[in-house]
């Protein structure tokens, strides 16, 4: 993670690549914009989860790109960081939904409007 | 002493308190909160026994002035959270106290690690570490359709937040080409668009955590309905852990004075005024307490403004003085509400004739958090002003201090509730041992560092140094 500059693995040299990081970052922010737009739109706690999902997907090809045009490979590690930590996250909000849908037989978020201020 | 130290000991605790739950027996597990509490306290002591240690060059994991100040008053608002939340006989507290606390020490074990981290992934992951139990102990009475459903609010706009604050933390790595804030500390020098971009996507995550105003919208759904020892320890510890994180992030790593000070001026005025003309109109004592919540934020926030080590350390004072008067006012709103089954301010009338050392407690706790002269918060809101003042931020210290006259409204309409109205009910409101121990804990605070704040003001300027 850092600090120890020498001894880190460079990946091979990405000059020949057709597409530029631009482009990756630009699909991020796309990715990332759908998934805002889930979340604000959404009525379903299912389908805002998946938003959340899609956000933190963005940031996984961000640290992809960044790390693969940067030439090391700290980027990459934190995005296995993300992804443990986005399956930890995923699975508080499935059980926070089941836990909901016994106890009010409904997944639609009727009175979850806080999200629209 | 190796830097781990605490976090070692927290983990061997987690293993004990995990066994411990496996071996227990029966409906009534409340035991395990005793442990747990015993184990806190040996590491509340553990930590004022430890001196910083001064920081290898490139070190991810430090364990200078500012962590340890930081992990030692998470570890005594921990203990003052399991203090009180022992008592409830029924229900499923006692009989999943297993669980309740180990989730408790995850969340507690994400903040140690989140004082020390110098790293933006270590920081990431303690921070998540520290936010993803809270979300679960919040919707702990799963049967309770607005504790769960509160959880679930709780929960969106927690990891909606981290998913913003991962996008800028992506950024940061993208434009230093590291993950070391002091790599980001250098990069931060040459004003490159994506990592301010960056830096601001991340404080949105930070202001989601702390409840600055735009980002405070499930503090008072989630303080409501959640359990109340859970909900005193959570308007305390986790707001200190994300001031932490954003000293962190935001003086160590991109050096003071930067571009982010101005946003976090305006951040601080609209959080104060929000929080306490929205505290005003309120009826029932949780809702009040997290409105008031907010408005110490945006205090705080002043603090941060000013971006000086003063600034900063001022900070650390109104996080402690804060700890102890609202997880006091929290704690006397638990022992009226087991008495009275309701956290209406109703349930208030008249306290001081049946209860006068209780109702005594909760005076204090309001006018420490009001700020009045001579308990606690008077000192944290004067030198927060003071070091305002002397960044230069005149209008932020004079738009404090008229909100300060409008929060002792509704600090002082309490106060009127237990010291004038006649009260509903007669007979003395009966606490159990511990709780009464906790609320004894957060009075000693209050009264102390209102009669003598200068240790602790110095051992704070002295932590906050370092930073600049």
């Amino acid at each position: 993670m850092g600090g120890v500059g020498e001894e880190r693995r460079s990946l091979p040299p990405t000059s020949n690549d057709p597409v530029g990081l631009n482009a990756y970052l630009i699909l991020a922010a796309l990715v990332f914009s759908v998934g805002l737009a889930g979340v604000l739109t959404r009525r379903n706690a299912i389908g805002i989860l998946l938003g959340i999902e899609l956000m933190l997907n963005a940031v996984n090809i961000n640290l992809a790109a960044f790390s693969r045009f940067g030439g090391d490979l700290t980027g990459v590690v934190f995005a296995l960081f993300t992804i443990a930590i986005t399956v930890a996250e995923m699975g508080v909000g499935l059980a926070l939904v089941i836990a909901i849908f016994r106890a009010r037989r409904t997944v639609e978020a009727d009175r979850l409007d806080l999200l629209k201020g | 002493m190796s830097p781990f130290t605490l976090e070692a000991g927290l983990g061997v605790l987690l293993l004990v308190v995990f066994v411990a739950g496996l071996a227990a027996r029966g409906s009534d597990r409340r035991w395990i909160g005793w442990l747990v509490l015993a184990g806190v306290a040996g590491l509340e002591a553990l930590a004022f026994a430890l001196s910083p240690v001064e920081p290898a060059p490139g070190a991810i994991f430090v364990q200078d002035g500012l962590a340890l100040f930081a992990k030692r008053l998470f570890l005594a608002a921990t203990l003052v959270g399991v203090l009180c939340g022992l008592a409830p006989a029924a229900g499923p507290f006692a009989r999943r106290a297993a669980e309740y606390h180990l989730l408790l020490l995850s969340s507690l074990l994400g903040m140690l690690v989140l004082a020390s981290a110098r790293d933006v992934i270590l920081l990431f992951v303690a921070f998540e570490l520290m936010s993803i139990p809270l979300y679960v102990l919040a919707g702990f009475a799963k049967r309770d359709g607005t504790a769960v459903e509160a959880a679930l609010k709780f929960f969106l706009v927690g990891s909606v937040s981290s998913a913003v604050m991962a996008y800028g933390l992506s950024f940061v790595y993208g434009a230093a080409r590291t993950t070391a804030l002091a790599g980001v500390a250098r990069a931060a020098s040459s004003g490159d668009p994506l990592l301010i971009l960056g830096l601001l996507a991340a404080l949105t995550g930070f202001g989601f955590k702390i409840a600055a105003f735009p980002f405070h919208m499930w503090v008072p759904d989630t303080y409501e309905a959640a359990s109340t020892p859970f909900v005193a320890w959570l308007s305390v510890a986790p707001k200190a852990a994300g001031f932490v994180a954003i000293f962190r992030v935001y003086f160590e790593g991109t050096g003071a004075g930067a571009f982010w000070g101005p946003i976090v001026a305006a951040l601080a005025a609209v959080t104060i005024v929000a929080g306490n003309l929205m505290a005003l109109p309120q009826e029932n004592a949780k809702r009040l307490l997290a409105y008031s919540g907010i408005a110490h934020i945006g205090y705080m926030l002043v603090g941060v403004a000013a971006a000086s080590a003063s600034g900063t350390a001022m900070v650390l004072f109104y996080l402690v003085a804060y700890v102890f008067g609202n997880m006091g006012a929290f704690l006397v709103v638990e022992a009226v509400a087991r008495a009275e089954g309701s956290e209406h301010l109703g349930a208030f009338r008249g306290l001081a004739q049946r209860s006068p050392l209780l109702a005594l407690a909760m005076l204090l706790f309001l006018l420490s958090l009001g700020g009045i002269p001579f308990v606690a918060g008077f000192w944290a809101k004067l030198y927060v002003f003071w070091a305002a003042a002397s960044a230069g931020l005149y209008w932020l210290v004079l738009l404090g201090a008229i909100l300060t006259v409008v929060a002792l409204f509704y600090y002082l309409v309490v106060a009127r509730r237990m010291y004038i109205d006649a009260p509903v009910h007669s007979g003395r409101i009966r606490l159990d041992p511990a709780l009464t121990i906790a609320v004894l804990l957060c009075v000693l605070g209050v009264v102390a560092l209102g009669l003598w704040p200068k240790p602790l003001v110095m051992a704070a300027l002295r932590v906050a140094a370092p930073l600049y």
